[in-house]
């Protein structure tokens, strides 16, 4: 194309804007002698009227190709320009604009000669621009006549109503169950205290019930896409777990759910349900469950109890339903109540504030008290599966086992050895750690539910079970016997192994023992061993241990109690060998070992010193260094571990055989524990019913549980209370007998420590409500719901956030009781609030006889890089001030106040109405508030700066007036949309002044306060402005799009694929001869253009050949001249 | 009549949506910066090819600024990671050649950022006139 060549520049004065510092008219005489320009002159106001017909009547009388105007940034004019020259006959994208004030005159106005001769530059530069332009025409795309309001404040309500009734279909996208925004958890608005509900409530529901409106709460936009006119929206609503078509909003969830977190909507002076609704005047009305995901106790649980389910009913008293979902997972609350292990506590949140919640003890609780009131009877449980299941052992492992397969309705029948059930827990924990009873209580129930126990059976052979017709087998085992030291003299007589010792302790055979004992092993049977030798008679008790106490794997509460009744641990002790006369023992040698390099268990690795060795006179010794599995019987017919242990699937339980399953100690071995083994016997449930139906055993299996991404507590809120000491049995009554060492808390104690519980998931899914909705529109398994919906226009009304002072503690709030903010206090105001519209003290529920309110919390500070007014302060504690007047007159209020700022109309007279009652305002801003001890009231330090008088004055109650603030994902939201955001975070409009509702990005609009600090009448201002502008975008129905799309010559093209890889739009579709740009999807940002190798693709008006001579003309300006 | 003072020239690359806006914030509130730089608006940073800059270079710039959205904040989602990429290749190239790679600089500065551009045009601009002309104006010379 061949280049222009008779080019019009006009260089604009605006008024004194430019030509203040630029030479207009010597520029414009410059420019005349640039080679290519026809035509130039200067001109006072490029944009008047009168300017632009200069332009045109310039481009007829000189017959211009071209048009540059040197005037203002081109982001505000260069649509008028462009649509003058286009009136003149010219193809509006033949001209070009340098910005001379925005970009010179402004920023160099010191420097008169430099910047005239930069402005010459910057003319030369677009000369060479406009000489290689090409006319281009512009698309008209259809509009998509819907509009998408995000937000559901007042502004957005606003927008949406006006929208709707205007005719166009209108999403209202709010991420809170309800719309209303901040208005409606206010009390009264200023300056006429109108009640914000009675007048927004009804506009809430005009907007449930608008035709035009599709109201989606609880939903939040995941991805948007595409460009003005046609806008693609995901929207992901969030599960309510409702079905909002049966929900009445009856109420009776919310009285059934144990839950209390705190309210975000009472700003944390009171509590909800995780089965909630906002407020009364919610729109929808409908209720919401709130879950964040499975909590890190539950998740860490081997069998995953739902362990904040039964702590929170517990902690409401429900100690029956707490039990039954206890039991739902596992049979052994009592059991576990005593022995668990209890990983789930080494993970409990609250252990990183204070200490864990006493997680066992209440479940031990929960036992014991249905002991204590009498359990309900069991009854059998119908069978409606055919398949028999063999259980081979009655410990922990196979009896949970059984107690899920009878609960699926298969006949299950549990096979053992030995004449009583229950395996390790029997047999090995001694008695004063877990009495007898309560394994025969929890055993006997799952045996009242059907389940068949065959005792004194051993089973030799799988095929013994096959013939007598069992179609599934687990096998459950244990590791029942003790591994040996390999020292001489361990066969003497006097010398024990400890699961030998404590099964025949605890069948209550004789078992005699002298006076000196000693035990090799640092587990929990070697602590075990120890006290049971104590209760036997034994006068001197020590453990020979070869570690450090670190070391011990031992429950470290089990070894301070065998400490407590007088067992001797020596550490770092190695026994080489045992003295014995006549093959009776008399004694062992030790070595003292030190701890050397850490070894392959992550410990440190014992290591002898030299010429240490000594030697100790005894009576008995007990080894307790661990069990093993040795293959006998059935576990011969299957694959084992190196160490003997049997091999299986660990998912599904599954051993080398299909349909045996095995799980417990015969799997984990001797280091194994209770909860572990009942996981496995659950899991190993599981895979039988999958088994016995033909199902893959892996099919959806590990996805159940969803932990929580953060757990959000608010740690500054929380009181400091520790958990209750368990109360034990008298060391005297200890050692006279096998009585239980701990007796089990309080119920007192007990309700107080669920108390403590944090809530982590918000749902725990102990499933009440469902026992209670009549309608039942409760279904804990919804999932989010994703939707697409196409708009032509987008409405952004997202709002603000409100200052909390916790962290900062500023002014003592959240440490000083009688601190509040004003978001607080009008929560006291609002007779739908905490205290029914009371004004009262929360240290002790009186009415306050002087409150002082505190301005500009967080605003107009620069510590907090929030140097900006919060425009509401003023009036809304003016407001609150007259408020307190009207129902407490005698009660005296003091505004401490840089100064006092109400604009506009109708505002002046809130602050004479609050003067005339009464209300003191002081200026200046208080350096501190300190509490009076005892008394729980507020000494107020301020500088009175009209008088320069030093202040001290006490208040019954402090407001803090605080900041407005964008909210935190601000930045992340604009983002999505590809919005700006400004200096302190708020959304960005097109221009302060007369674009205020317009973003940059076409299409969109911005109302409210996202855009910044606003009071209501503002915001719905705002609302309806963004409304209109939506309106005037989307009535012509048609849009025309910038032509500036990227082309592909693909006689140049290689066919790389770097284009298609950089494009951010998909935009670069096929390949060689068939490789295009689709127009539509193409954004113009030319980033291809910039990769292209080969120069094959190129972006219109922004081509290679239009931006070359530009970069050489202003290369080549030397010291502000061109050459 | 005077000395002769070296005032470096600079050719500043920026994107429409933050840089631009940027520096049209400065001149909006009055800060004052030197006139060294000569701005070419794109839509997009990633427009700028690497040529681009050679072509600057070339035709005797004393420096080259290319200023784009802050990184996750492109109006294009991603235009301005391919200018990051592009740039770091640009400065090994220059270094190769011997030209300062200091001549060079990348810029993020959105439409808010109206100080930080003015600031940034000050330092680039007392930069090069630390290093001295370009070598290939053929200033360099006394």
């Amino acid at each position: 194309m061949a280049e222009l060549g008779r080019i019009g520049v006009f260089v604009c004065h605006c008024g004194l804007n430019i030509a203040g510092t630029v030479d207009c008219p010597a520029v414009a005489n410059y420019a005349g002698y640039l080679p290519g320009v026809a035509y130039s002159t200067d001109l006072l106001f490029a944009c008047s009227d009168d300017g632009q017909v200069a332009i045109q009547r310039a481009i007829t009388d000189h017959s211009l190709d071209g048009v540059v105007v040197a005037s203002c940034t081109p982001r505000t004019h260069e649509p008028v320009f462009r649509k003058c020259v286009e009136e003149a006959g010219l193809n509006r994208y033949l001209y070009d604009q340098v910005n001379l004030r925005e970009h010179v005159s402004w920023c160099h106005m010191n420097e008169p000669e430099k910047a005239t001769r930069k402005a010459m530059a910057l003319i030369a530069m677009s000369v060479q621009r406009v000489k290689q332009l090409e006319p281009l025409v512009r698309q008209r795309v259809n509009i998509i006549p819907k509009v998408a309001v995000i937000g559901g404040g007042v502004a957005g309500i606003s927008a949406s109503l006006d929208l709707a009734n205007a005719g166009f279909n209108t999403y209202l996208i709010e991420r809170r169950p309800t719309i209303g925004g901040q208005m409606a958890l206010l009390d009264k608005v200023f300056p006429q205290s109108d009640c914000a509900i009675c007048i927004l409530g009804p506009i809430m529901s005009q907007v449930g019930q608008h035709p035009r409106i599709n109201l989606m709460t609880y939903s939040e936009v995941d991805n948007v896409d595409g460009y003005v006119g046609n806008f693609r929206l995901k929207i992901r609503q969030k599960s309510r777990y409702i079905d909002t078509m049966k929900c009445t909003g009856c109420g009776e969830c919310e009285d059934a759910c144990p839950v209390e977190v705190p309210s975000e909507y009472e700003f944390g002076l009171a509590n909800r349900t995780a089965i909630y609704r906002p407020f009364p005047q919610a729109v929808p009305n409908k209720y919401t469950i709130e879950k964040k995901g499975h909590a890190t106790c539950r998740i860490t649980c081997p069998a995953h109890v739902n362990i904040q389910g039964f702590v929170q009913l517990l902690h409401d008293g429900k100690f029956t339903e707490a039990l039954n979902l206890y039991r739902d997972v596992s049979p052994f609350p009592g059991v576990l109540g005593r022995v668990c292990t209890s990983p789930c506590e080494d993970k409990c949140e609250r252990g990183k504030y204070d200490a864990p919640v006493s997680i066992r003890n209440l479940h031990r609780f929960l036992a014991d008290k249905e002991i204590e009131q009498g359990a309900e009877p069991v009854a059998i449980l119908p069978l409606d599966k055919e398949d028999k299941v063999a259980i081979i052992g009655a410990g922990p492992a196979g009896i949970a086992c059984a107690h899920d397969l009878i609960r699926s309705g298969y006949p299950v029948t549990i096979f053992e050895a030995k004449e009583a059930a229950g395996g390790l827990l029997r047999y090995g924990i001694p008695e004063f750690r877990l009495p007898r009873d309560i394994i025969d209580l929890e055993i006997k129930r799952v045996e009242n539910l059907g389940v068949e126990f065959k005792m004194g059976k051993r089973i030799e052979s799988l095929d013994e079970l096959k013939e007598m017709g069992y179609k599934a087998v687990f096998i459950g085992t244990g590791a029942p016997f003790s591994i040996r030291l390999r020292i001489e003299g361990e066969d003497a007589s006097g010398v024990f192994h400890a699961l030998d010792f404590l099964d025949r302790v605890n069948s209550g055979k004789n078992v005699t023992i002298g006076d000196k004992v000693a035990i090799i092993g640092g587990g929990n049977a070697a602590i075990d061993a120890a006290r049971t030798a104590l209760r036997l008679g034994a006068k001197q008790v020590s453990i020979v241990y070869r570690r450090s106490r670190q070391e011990m794997p031992a429950l470290a509460h089990e070894i301070d109690e065998a400490e407590r009744e007088g067992v001797k641990i020596l550490f770092l002790t190695q026994p080489i060998s045992v003295k014995e006369e006549q093959g009776i023992v008399k004694g062992i040698k030790c070595i003292q070992m030190r701890l050397g390099d850490i070894d392959s268990s992550g410990r440190r690795r014992p290591v002898p010193v030299p010429d240490s060795e000594f030697t100790i006179k005894l009576d008995n010794i007990i080894i307790a260094i661990g069990q093993e599995v040795k293959p006998t019987g059935p576990l011969w017919e299957l694959e084992h571990t190196e160490w003997g242990t049997l091999s299986v699937d660990s998912r599904t339980m599954q051993s080398s055989k299909p349909g045996v399953f095995a799980g417990g100690a015969v799997v984990l071995g001797g280091g194994g524990t209770v909860i572990e083994a009942v996981a496995h016997g659950k899991t190993a449930a599981d895979s039988i019913a999958r088994h016995l139906q033909g199902i893959d055993l892996l099919k959806a299996r590990d996805d159940t549980l969803s932990p929580i991404p953060y757990v959000d507590v608010d740690i500054a809120r929380l009181g400091q209370n520790m958990r209750p000491a368990m109360p034990t049995l008298g060391k005297s009554k200890r050692l006279r007998s096998f009585a239980e060492v701990e007796l089990g808390l309080s119920e007192k104690a007990a309700v107080e420590e669920a108390g403590r519980c944090l809530s982590c998931g918000v749902c725990s899914e102990c499933l009440q409500c469902l026992t209670v909705c009549e309608p039942n529109a409760i279904d804990h398994s919804l999932g989010d719901k994703i939707s697409e919906i196409q708009v032509g226009a987008i409405v952004v009304t997202t709002g603000f956030k409100i200052y909390d002072p916790i962290e900062t503690r500023e002014y003592g709030f959240g440490t000083f009781d009688n601190v509040v903010t004003s978001a607080q206090f009008e929560r006291f105001t609002n007779a739908a609030g905490p205290t029914k519209g009371k004004i009262k003290r929360p240290s002790d529920h009186e009415i306050p006889k002087s409150v002082a309110f505190i301005q500009c919390v967080g605003s107009r500070d620069r510590r907090v890089d929030a140097d900006y007014c919060c425009y509401i302060g003023c009036e809304n504690s003016l407001k609150q001030a007259t408020q307190i007047k009207e129902k407490y007159p005698e009660t005296e209020v003091t505004i401490y106040a840089m100064d006092i700022r109400t604009h506009g109309l109708g505002y002046e007279s809130l602050y004479h109405r609050a003067r005339e009652m009464g209300v003191i305002i002081v200026k200046g801003r208080p350096s501190e508030v300190e509490e009076i001890p005892g008394s729980k009231s507020l000494k107020v330090l301020a500088e009175d700066l009209y008088t320069g008088e030093r202040l001290e004055t006490t208040h019954e109650l402090v407001v803090l007036a605080t900041a407005i603030l964008p909210h935190d994902d601000m930045k992340d939201f604009a983002r999505k949309f590809k919005l700006s955001t400004g200096e302190y975070g708020y959304l960005l409009e097109a221009h302060p002044k007369l674009r205020p509702v317009d973003a940059f990005q076409d299409g969109v609009f911005l109302a409210g306060a996202c855009l910044g600090p606003m009071d209501i009448p503002k915001a719905v201002a705002y609302g309806k402005a963004a409304a209109a502008g939506a309106q005037s975008l989307l009535t012509p129905g048609q849009f025309q799009i910038e032509p500036m799309f990227a082309e592909i010559d693909t006689e140049l093209c290689m066919d790389c694929d770097l284009c298609g890889e950089i494009c951010p739009y998909n935009a670069v579709v096929g390949e060689r001869d068939e490789r295009k740009v689709l127009s539509e999807l193409c954004q113009g940002c030319g980033t291809c253009a910039g990769g292209c190798p080969m120069n094959a693709i190129d972006i219109h008006h922004y081509k290679r050949e239009q931006i070359m001579p530009v970069i050489e003309a202003a290369a080549k300006v030397k010291g502000g001249v061109e050459t | 009549m005077s000395k002769k003072i070296f005032d470096p020239n600079i050719v500043a690359f920026t994107c429409n949506w933050c840089s631009y806006g940027g520096a049209d914030l400065a001149g909006i509130s009055r800060i004052q910066y030197p006139t060294s730089a000569k701005v070419i608006r794109l839509m997009c940073s990633g427009r700028v090819d690497p040529v681009m800059v050679l072509e600057a270079f070339k035709n005797g710039a004393d420096g080259v600024i290319v200023s784009g959205c802050h990184i996750g904040d492109c109006h294009y989602s991603t235009g301005n990671y391919r200018t990051q990429v592009r740039f770091q290749a640009l400065q090994t190239a220059l270094e190769s050649i011997g030209m300062d790679p200091q001549r060079l600089r990348l810029l993020w500065a959105s439409a808010s950022e109206g100080q930080q551009w003015a600031e940034a045009i000050t330092e680039m601009t007392e930069q090069i006139k630390k290093l001295g002309p370009s070598p290939i104006s053929g200033r360099g010379k006394k």
